[in-house]
């Protein structure tokens, strides 16, 4: 028990440790601005991966850790589409994943934004015109935010999500 | 006697051919011996071959000629062993050697998908990569396959094995988890909590990487290498460098082979620290996860502030790497690294001091050394089960002839002996990188190719990444383009063990079994 505080002390605060994000390539939209609204303070998103090379996922999951810890900000990673008011699409969508990322844009409720994360997910990056791709995501559902990079920083991809409801504040620090 | 002798000596009049390319000794046979050569290979006592690869490849338009070939890795020796075998004109087939040697199993039903020829007497000719709903005879990497093909779509469902039974439910899960993790689909049969079987449906990523290869030049394919399974940036290029620089006739430079040890250290790094912390908290253990999480962030934006990207891309380049580090970088690398250490200790004893934790962890997932080897299993989930393998020691590439590695190797096979490895291998990493400081000599960091390869020539290479061995097969084409890339990560190859490491454990242990395994989707579906 001893140790564990010890070492909480120890460490400190480490939230906002990371260097600040480049400005956008792409601002969001006004219109997936106003489509976020009824979320007010909180975003919760289901991450969906249609064939990237996890480096996309691995920087998701770094948004959750204690330096960049989105929590703070209200998102939260829903387990389900069911109960997510964003999907956040990496990868170009293989022809494997095509029917798998349909059924689930189609089980998200209403009103609901789609986030394009990464180049692989926006233009397909070096898989484009592969046999096995079917093309980027929006040709398949329809692409509210695009959050370019190979991968994109998390620093940038918090800004993003930052810009797209104005009212999360600046990340500590 | 050595192992290209014994075989001499067995089968001389059977072998057509023996020759040693780029220090692989290759015996080509005649498509009906082979699986009787496989079969002694892997099982006389001083050869104890384990197949390591196995590949096609679809020589039109210059020879109507697929060639197969097998590729040992020699448990007793340490060797590799490349056998080959030939079919000529519309000949699509070929003999199994799945019955004698379990680890063949999805290298032949891959072969079959992708080009279309089959493994007689397999016993388990289900698609593979191909979906049920790609159209019969779609075989992506025969060259009359257009790369850019717009494929049409079938109706078809892929045929589980099914338990059946009063009281046995199927749980399936996937494609997509609940998680942040890549899609793969799980099929669980369970009676009461205990699995009794697991089948996996994988290669929903899979992308045409193969295929893409075969559209680059020899020496411009590094981002594709490098996107191959995102974690292992550098684990991928580096091998896919190697075995371009074979052909080339490339001399990198000791100070490039130097910088290449370090970058696929703090590769090994970040993850096992990720690993370590997701292994925690797969058993709700947050604390470990929170501390793991931000060590490993630390060495992210390390290596953002070392090379302009968290993920090290761009680093490896044919001929070298693209990134010299100065003085200064190293000594901060190595304060990070100590500073990290340090850090990392004492978490450990906070891990190993929490009972109930490592009551989750102490067999939890068992596979078993026999089992492993049957399946060839590598890499850290190897070392756990007593698969006493490395890479780095057995054949040193990089830096590591003058950097001797020691080994971690636990033999329980449970969740815990594949903490115990990763944990180990941290401190080893460590190591590794203040000795990398010490002896690293100054010079150049690139050097450019002495020679053109023919059309047709190919080299290997082997790279032990942080998962385990990666391999590439690269065959030059005409003009310096790439006529064939085979890429092999070690999920491959593991994967299939999963299902033999959840037997009896109950499905809440799965996804802790899952992620102390933590295999790549992407670089097993291509």
């Amino acid at each position: 028990m001893f140790r564990i505080i010890k070492k909480s002390l120890k460490t400190g605060v480490v939230t906002g440790q990371h260097p600040e994000a480049a400005p956008a390539a792409q601002p969001v939209p006004a219109d997936a601005k106003a489509t976020t609204k009824p979320f007010r303070r909180s975003l919760a998103i289901r991450e969906v991966d249609t064939g990237s090379c996890n480096a996309c996922e691995m920087e998701m999951n770094a948004l959750m850790n204690p330096v960049y810890d989105g929590e703070r900000f209200g998102l939260h990673v829903a387990a389900s589409p069911r109960h997510a008011d964003a999907l956040v699409v990496t990868g170009p969508v293989t022809v494997n994943m095509e029917r798998a990322l349909k059924d689930v844009y189609k089980a998200t409720p209403d009103p609901k934004i789609v986030i394009a994360l990464g180049d692989c997910a926006i233009t397909c990056g070096q898989f484009k015109g592969s046999y096995a791709v079917t093309g980027p995501v929006e040709r398949h559902i329809p692409v509210d935010v695009r959050i370019p990079g190979c991968p994109p920083r998390p620093a940038e991809i918090l800004a993003a999500l930052e810009d797209l409801r104005e009212r999360l504040g600046k990340p500590a620090g | 006697m050595t192992p290209s002798e014994i075989l001499q000596d067995t089968f001389g009049k059977a072998i057509i051919s023996a020759s040693v390319v780029h220090g692989f000794p290759v015996f080509v046979l005649d498509k009906e011996t082979l699986p009787l050569v496989a079969h002694f290979v892997h099982t006389h006592p001083d050869l104890r071959g384990s197949l390591s690869l196995l590949w096609a490849v679809d020589h039109r338009p210059r020879e109507a000629r697929y060639e197969l070939c097998y590729l040992f890795t020699l448990a007793a020796r340490k060797d590799w062993l490349l056998l080959r075998s030939d079919l000529h004109g519309d000949d699509r087939l070929f003999r199994s050697i799945t019955p004698h040697i379990h680890a063949a199993k999805w290298y032949e039903r891959e072969v079959r998908d992708l080009f279309g020829l089959i493994a007689q007497g397999h016993p388990d000719l289900r698609r593979l990569v191909r979906h049920e709903h790609w159209p019969k005879g779609t075989h992506p990497l025969k060259k009359d396959f257009s790369w850019d093909t717009v494929m049409g779509r079938q109706e078809g469902q892929y045929a589980f094995r099914r338990i059946e039974g009063e009281g046995v439910f199927e749980v399936p899960v996937g494609p997509i988890h609940a998680g942040i993790i890549e899609p793969g689909h799980f099929r669980f049969s369970v009676a009461g909590e205990p699995i009794m079987q697991l089948e996996l449906h994988h290669f929903w990523k899979h992308r045409g990487v193969e295929k893409l290869f075969e559209r680059r030049r020899l020496t411009d394919a590094m981002p594709l290498a490098e996107r191959v399974s995102g974690d292992t940036t550098i684990g991928h290029s580096l091998a896919y460098c190697q075995a371009v620089e074979t052909l080339l006739g490339v001399d990198v430079p000791r100070r490039a082979k130097y910088l290449r040890s370090l970058f696929l250290e703090l590769e090994r790094l970040h993850n096992h620290l990720g690993d370590v912390g997701a292994i925690c908290n797969d058993t709700a253990y947050a604390l470990a996860h929170a501390h793991c999480s931000r060590m490993k962030e630390r060495i992210m934006q390390l290596n953002d502030r070392l090379t302009g990207s968290r993920f090290l891309r761009g680093v490896n380049l044919v001929g070298g790497v693209g990134c010299n580090l100065a003085a200064g970088q190293l000594a901060e690398i190595a304060e990070e690294a100590a500073a990290i250490e340090r850090d990392f200790s004492e978490l450990e004893a906070i891990i190993f001091a929490n009972a109930s934790l490592t009551d989750r962890l102490e067999a939890t997932g068992i596979l078993k050394e026999r089992t492993a080897w049957d399946h060839a299993v590598m890499g850290v989930v190897g070392r756990a089960s007593g698969i006493d393998r490395d890479l780095r020691r057995d054949h040193p590439f990089a830096a590591y002839d003058e950097l001797p590695v020691k080994v971690a190797l636990y033999r329980y096979g449970d969740v815990r002996a594949r903490l115990r490895v990763r944990m180990d291998e941290i401190h080893e990493s460590m190591r590794l990188i203040r000795e990398i400081r010490a002896r690293i000599p100054q010079g150049a960091i690139m050097a450019e190719p002495s020679r053109v390869p023919a059309a047709g020539e190919w080299a290997l290479s082997a790279v032990e990444g942080w998962r385990g061995e990666i391999l590439y097969m690269v065959m030059a084409g005409e003009e310096g383009r790439i006529h064939r890339c085979k890429v092999r990560d070690p999920s491959f190859v593991n994967w299939p063990a999963i299902q033999w490491a959840v037997l009896g454990n109950i499905i809440p242990d799965f996804p802790l079994i899952n992620k102390s395994f933590n295999l790549s989707y992407a670089g097993n579906d291509l």
